[in-house]
C-alpha cells in the first residue's frame, strides 16, 4: 500500500477543502473587508500549496488530480453569498456568522496543519531533504494562515460578544 | 517678484554637498509692509514639511506670511500652499456657532445647548451600549496636545478602543514600515542628509508637488556642482520624474517586484555591506531567497518597464555612497503597501546606508501634524510609542492617568479607521466624533460612506472649521478655531518640532479643539483612582508637559522640550533630553535599533496577512537591537482589470490643493490655479476611445462613476489619473455626486498599516460629450514643465486650457524679500 502516497492525498484534500472554505467566507463576508480580501489571498495560497503536493505525489506513485471546481457554478454561489453578506451587512447577527466562520476555517487550517507535521516526519525519516525543504516552507506558510485566524478572531470577538443591542 | 503660482519652487539657490543650503526668504502680504503690526512665529500646515514661519497681524486679523529665514526646515522659503493657503482663516465660509440637527435641517445654537445634546447622549450610549459603542475619528491637522486630548479621554476616559486619525489615509504605512524594520516610529534620518547625499532614490513620492520646498532642497542640490544622481519610481510622468536618470513607471501596483529586482541586483553585484548586514541585521538569508525569483527580466514583465531600466536604477543605487531614499503615497495607498515601504527600508540597510550623514531612509509623513497623531497615540499605538501587547508599557500609562490598567483597552490593537466605520455600518459603534477631517470625501467608496454616516442609529458629531460635506451629515455641529487662531506644537516627517502661537482670536464663537474637548472632558465626570478629575489641564502647555514626560525613556522622548525652549529655536527635532538638550539629529547613529522585545513599539507581523505576532515568539527571535529584514514576494492586486474595467485608476494629489480644498478653496490664487477636477488620459487610451482633450468623459468602476474633462496628458497606457481633491460643497447640486475619485475606489486596505488602497482601481471610460458642447472648461495648471532645462532660470509653467475659454490665475502677489 502506498502509505506516502495516501498521507499526500489526504493532505491535498484537506488543502482543497480549505481552499474551498477560504472563498466560501470570502463571499458570504463580502462586506466585513478585513476578512473578505485575506481570504481570497489565502485561499490562493492554498491553491498553489494543492499545485505542490500533486507534483510531490506524482514521485511518490500516486495520481492526484486536480480539484474540478466548475467556474460558472463557483461563481453563482459566490454571488448569492455576496448578494446575502451585502443585505446583512447593518445587522448585528451578522458578527456572529463572522465567528463561526473563523471558527470553522480554524479547526480546517489545523487539519492541514497536523497533516504538515506528518509529512515533515516522512521526509525526515526517507531522508528526502528536497521535499523536507518544501514541506517546511509550506507548512510555515499555513502556521501563519492559522495566526492570522488568531488575530482575526482576537480583534474582531469583543466588539461582537460585548456589545449591548 | 515672483509669480509662485506659475514658479511653484521660486527660484534656484545652488549649492554643493556638505554646504549650507542658502536662505531665500518668501513673503505674502495682503497689506503694505508698514501696516504689520506684529509677527508670531508658527509653522506652516500644509504638508508634512513644516516650514517654520512667522504670522503677519493687522487689525486682529492675519495678513500674511514670511517664511523663517533661521528655520533649520525651509531657510526661509514657503511653498504656493504655505504662501496663500493662510487666507482662509479669514474667508467669509468660516463656521462661527454650534449647529444642530432638528429633523432635516442643521440649526444654530449656543455651545451651552450643543455640548448638553452631544454629553447627553454620550452618557446614554455609553450607558446603553458600553465603552465600545463610542468611537473617536481624528486628523493630522490638529495639534499635539489636542491629540493628547483625545487619547486620554479615549483611551482613559470612555475605555474605548475607537480611536483613530485620518492619518490612517496618509502614513499609517510610514508609520508601520518603520515599525517593522526598526522597531519603533521615527524617521531615522535628517533633511541635513539631503545636503550631503550623492544618490536620491525616491519611490512613489511626488516630491515637487507633495512637499514643495523639501523639492526646491533636492532642486538645489540637483542644480548644484555634484549633481547627486537620482531614481524615480512612479506611474506618472510627474515633475520629480523629470529630473530622474532613470525613470521606472512601473505599471500601478507593482511595487514590491520592482523593489524585489533591485534588491536581487544588489545582492548579484556584490553591491552591499556585509559587514553592516552581519553586524546590525537579521533576516538577510530568507530575503535573499526570496528576491532571487525576481530576475530583472521577470520584474520587467510584471511592471512593463525595461530590464536595462530597472538594472541601471540598482547600478546607480549600488554604487553611490550617500543614498537618501525616500517613500509615499504611491507605495502607501497601493496594495502591499507596508511589504513595498519595508523593501526601500532593505535597499538603505544592505547598502549600510543609515544613521549617518547623507544616508538614510525617509518614510514620509503627508499631513502636518501626523507625526503627532502617531506619538501622542491618537491612532495605531499607545502614547509614547507604547507597545499595546507590553504590560510593562500599558501599566506606565496607567500610572500616569491615575487609573487601573484594565480601564485602557490593550487586548487586542487600537482599532483602526477602516474597522470602525465598519462597526458603524453593523451598528455596534452608535456615538462618532469627527474632529477636523472630511471623510465623505476623503474616504474610499463614498456612497457606503454616506450611507454608513446617514443612519439615523449613529449619532455624529463634527467638529470643523468650515461646512463640509461631512458636516453636512452631522448631528451636531462644533465651529473649530484653525491654526494661527490657537497654541500648540507639532512634528514634522525629520522629527522637528515647532510651537505655533495663537496670533489672533478666532472668529464669532469658534473654539479650538483642546477648548472643545476639555469642556466635554469636564461634563463627561471622567475622573482618576482617586476622583479626581481625569483631564485636569487649563491650557495646551499643560497637557503638553504631561505628553513629553510620557515620552520620558521611549524613542520619540521630549522630555527635555518645553515651550520656552521652543520659542527660542529654529526647530527641534527629537529626542529632546537631558543628555541631549538641543535635540537630536539622526537615530541609530551606533545603529543599535529599538527591537528589544522590552523596548520595541510593537512584536510586528506578517507582512501578506497582518498575522500578529506576540510576545514569545519575538523574545524567541529577539533581533537585540539589530534592524529586522523582512522580505515579501509580490502578489497581484485584488481586483485585476479586465473587459468590463480595462484601465487602472490611480487617484492623487496636485500641488495647489490640499485633501479635500476646504482650506485651498478658500485661497484665490490656488483656487484659480487648479479650480475643478479632471481625468489624466494617455493619448493613445483616448485615441480608442474616441476622446479628444477636453471631451467630458464618465470614468466609471464597479462601485460608482464621475463626470470629468479628459486631459491627453497621460505618461502610461492603460493608467487614468484622477486629483482625489474634489467634493461637491462648491458645487451648484451637492446632491449629485458625479465628481470626487473616492466615488469609483473600493474599501480594501494594507493587511499590516491597514491603509486604506486608492491606486489600483479597475475603471472604464466613455465620452459623454464634445468638449465644444458639454465639456467642462478645465484649468490645468501643469508646474515645472520647462523646471528641468539646465540653464539655471526659473521653471516656467505650461499652463493648458483643454475644451472650453482659458481661465487665467488670478496670480499671486508672492515676494522673494531676499
Amino acid at each position: 500500500m502506498n502509505k506516502i502516497g495516501k498521507l499526500l492525498e489526504e493532505l491535498h484534500d484537506a488543502e482543497t477543502g480549505l481552499a474551498d472554505e477560504y472563498r466560501g467566507v470570502a463571499e458570504r463576508q463580502s462586506t466585513d473587508h478585513g476578512t473578505h480580501y485575506p481570504c481570497h489571498t489565502l485561499a490562493a495560497q492554498c491553491d498553489q500549496h494543492a499545485e505542490r503536493i500533486r507534483a510531490w505525489a506524482q514521485r511518490f506513485g500516486k495520481d492526484i488530480s486536480a480539484p474540478k471546481r466548475s467556474d460558472a457554478l463557483a461563481s453563482a454561489a459566490g454571488s448569492l453569498r455576496h448578494k446575502a453578506s451585502e443585505t446583512f451587512a447593518r445587522r448585528p447577527e451578522s458578527g456572529l456568522l463572522l465567528l463561526r466562520d473563523l471558527r470553522q476555517l480554524y479547526l480546517k487550517a489545523e487539519a492541514v496543519n497536523i497533516h504538515w507535521i506528518m509529512l515533515a516526519q516522512v521526509a525526515q525519516a526517507v531522508r528526502d531533504q528536497e521535499l523536507l525543504e518544501d514541506v517546511s516552507g509550506l507548512h510555515q506558510q499555513t502556521l501563519t494562515q492559522i495566526k492570522w485566524l488568531k488575530t482575526r478572531v482576537k480583534d474582531a470577538s469583543p466588539q461582537i460578544l460585548v456589545v449591548t443591542d | 517678484m515672483a509669480d509662485r503660482i506659475a514658479d511653484v519652487w521660486g527660484e534656484r539657490t545652488p549649492f554643493a554637498a556638505g554646504e549650507r543650503w542658502p536662505q531665500r526668504v518668501d513673503q505674502f502680504l495682503t497689506v503694505p509692509a508698514e501696516r504689520v503690526e506684529r509677527w508670531v512665529p508658527s509653522a506652516c500646515v500644509l504638508c508634512s514639511n513644516g516650514c517654520g514661519m512667522d504670522v503677519a497681524v493687522a487689525d486682529g486679523r492675519i495678513v500674511g506670511v514670511r517664511g523663517r529665514a533661521a528655520d533649520r526646515v525651509n531657510h526661509g522659503r514657503l511653498g504656493p500652499k504655505g504662501l496663500f493657503g493662510w487666507q482662509a482663516n479669514n474667508s467669509r465660509e468660516r463656521l462661527t456657532q454650534p449647529l444642530v440637527r432638528v429633523g432635516a435641517e442643521l440649526r444654530p445654537t449656543d455651545w451651552e445647548t450643543a455640548m448638553e445634546v452631544i454629553v447627553a447622549r454620550s452618557k446614554e450610549v455609553l450607558a446603553e451600549h458600553g465603552p465600545l459603542a463610542t468611537a473617536f475619528y481624528t486628523s493630522g491637522q490638529l495639534f499635539a496636545e489636542e491629540y493628547y486630548a483625545q487619547t486620554l479621554i479615549a483611551r482613559g476616559g470612555i475605555g474605548t478602543p475607537h480611536l483613530d486619525g485620518n492619518t490612517r489615509l496618509c502614513t499609517a504605512t510610514a508609520e508601520w514600515a518603520l515599525v517593522e524594520s526598526f522597531g519603533s516610529d521615527g524617521n531615522p534620518g535628517s533633511y541635513t542628509d539631503i545636503d550631503l547625499c550623492d544618490t536620491l532614490f525616491l519611490v512613489g513620492h511626488n516630491a515637487a508637488e507633495t512637499q514643495t520646498v523639501l523639492w526646491s532642497r533636492m532642486l538645489d542640490r540637483l542644480r548644484g556642482p555634484d549633481r547627486p544622481r537620482v531614481v524615480v519610481i512612479d506611474p506618472r510622468q510627474t515633475p520629480t520624474a523629470r529630473e530622474a536618470d532613470v525613470h521606472l513607471a512601473i505599471r500601478p501596483g507593482t511595487n514590491v517586484a520592482v523593489l524585489n529586482a533591485i534588491l536581487g541586483e544588489l545582492i548579484t553585484h556584490d553591491w552591499i555591506d556585509r559587514a553592516f548586514v552581519d553586524a546590525h541585521t537579521t533576516g538577510f538569508p530568507e530575503l535573499a531567497q526570496v528576491v532571487a525569483d525576481y530576475p530583472p527580466q521577470r520584474a520587467a514583465e510584471v511592471c512593463a518597464v525595461p530590464a536595462e531600466a530597472i538594472r541601471e536604477a540598482a547600478r546607480i543605487i549600488g554604487t553611490g555612497s550617500r543614498l537618501v531614499s525616500t517613500v509615499l503615497q504611491g507605495v502607501y495607498q497601493s496594495h502591499q503597501a507596508t511589504a513595498a515601504a519595508v523593501q526601500v527600508n532593505n535597499v538603505n540597510l544592505l547598502r549600510g546606508m543609515i544613521g549617518r550623514p547623507g544616508c538614510t531612509v525617509f518614510q514620509m509623513n503627508g499631513q502636518p501634524t501626523a507625526e503627532n497623531t502617531r506619538e501622542t497615540g491618537a491612532n495605531g499605538a499607545l502614547p509614547g510609542f507604547r507597545n499595546w501587547q507590553n504590560d510593562v508599557h500599558v501599566r506606565e500609562l496607567a500610572d500616569a492617568w491615575n487609573i487601573d490598567a484594565s480601564r485602557i483597552p490593550h487586548w487586542a490593537p487600537p482599532t483602526h479607521a477602516m474597522e470602525i466605520f465598519r462597526h458603524c455600518e453593523d451598528g455596534s459603534i452608535r456615538f462618532l466624533w469627527v474632529t477636523g477631517t472630511n471623510p465623505a470625501v476623503s474616504l474610499p467608496e463614498l456612497h457606503r460612506i454616506r450611507a454608513i454616516y446617514g443612519q439615523d442609529r449613529l449619532f455624529l458629531v463634527v467638529s470643523d472649521a468650515f461646512p463640509t460635506e461631512t458636516t453636512a451629515l452631522a448631528d451636531v455641529v462644533l465651529p473649530a478655531a484653525m491654526w494661527g487662531e490657537k497654541t500648540g506644537c507639532y512634528t514634522n516627517a525629520d522629527r522637528t518640532v515647532h510651537l505655533s502661537e495663537q496670533a489672533v482670536d478666532p472668529p464669532g464663537q469658534a473654539r479650538s479643539d483642546f477648548e472643545i474637548l476639555l469642556e466635554y472632558a469636564r461634563r463627561m465626570e471622567f475622573t482618576d483612582n482617586d476622583g479626581q478629575p481625569l483631564v485636569n489641564w487649563t491650557c495646551p502647555e499643560e497637557a503638553w508637559r504631561d505628553f513629553t514626560e510620557l515620552t520620558r525613556g521611549r524613542p520619540c522622548d521630549q522630555s527635555a522640550l518645553t515651550y520656552d525652549k521652543l520659542r527660542d529655536s529654529s526647530g527641534v527635532q527629537w529626542p529632546c533630553t537631558e543628555q541631549a538638550p538641543g535635540g537630536t539629529e539622526r537615530l541609530y547613529t551606533n545603529h543599535d535599533f529599538f527591537t528589544a522585545p522590552d523596548i520595541c513599539e510593537d512584536y510586528g507581523h506578517d507582512l501578506v496577512t497582518g498575522a500578529q505576532n506576540e510576545a514569545d515568539e519575538y523574545r524567541a527571535h529577539d533581533p537585540d537591537g539589530r534592524a529586522v529584514i523582512k522580505a515579501a514576494h509580490y502578489l497581484p492586486p485584488h481586483e485585476p482589470v479586465d473587459d468590463e474595467y480595462p484601465l487602472r485608476l490611480t487617484t492623487g494629489r496636485k500641488v495647489y490643493h490640499w485633501h479635500t480644498r476646504t482650506k485651498t478653496a478658500r485661497a484665490p490664487q490656488l483656487q484659480a490655479a487648479a479650480p475643478d477636477a479632471w481625468a489624466e488620459l494617455h493619448p493613445d487610451d483616448a485615441a480608442q476611445l474616441g476622446i479628444a482633450d477636453g471631451d467630458l468623459v464618465r470614468v466609471r468602476s464597479r462601485r460608482g462613476a464621475i463626470e470629468v474633462p479628459a486631459v491627453l496628458r497621460g505618461h502610461r497606457p492603460g493608467v487614468v489619473f484622477v486629483p482625489f481633491h474634489y467634493g461637491y460643497f462648491d458645487q451648484a447640486d451637492p446632491d449629485r455626486h458625479n465628481r470626487a475619485a473616492n466615488e469609483l475606489t473600493r474599501t480594501e486596505w494594507d493587511p499590516v498599516s491597514k491603509q486604506p488602497i486608492y491606486k489600483v482601481t479597475a475603471v472604464r471610460v466613455q465620452k459623454i460629450a464634445d468638449a465644444a458642447v458639454g465639456g467642462r472648461p478645465v484649468v490645468i495648471t501643469e508646474p515645472g514643465l520647462s523646471a528641468t532645462r539646465d540653464d539655471g532660470t526659473a521653471g516656467g509653467t505650461a499652463r493648458g486650457t483643454a475644451g472650453g475659454t482659458a481661465r487665467g490665475t488670478a496670480g499671486g502677489t508672492a515676494r522673494g524679500a531676499s
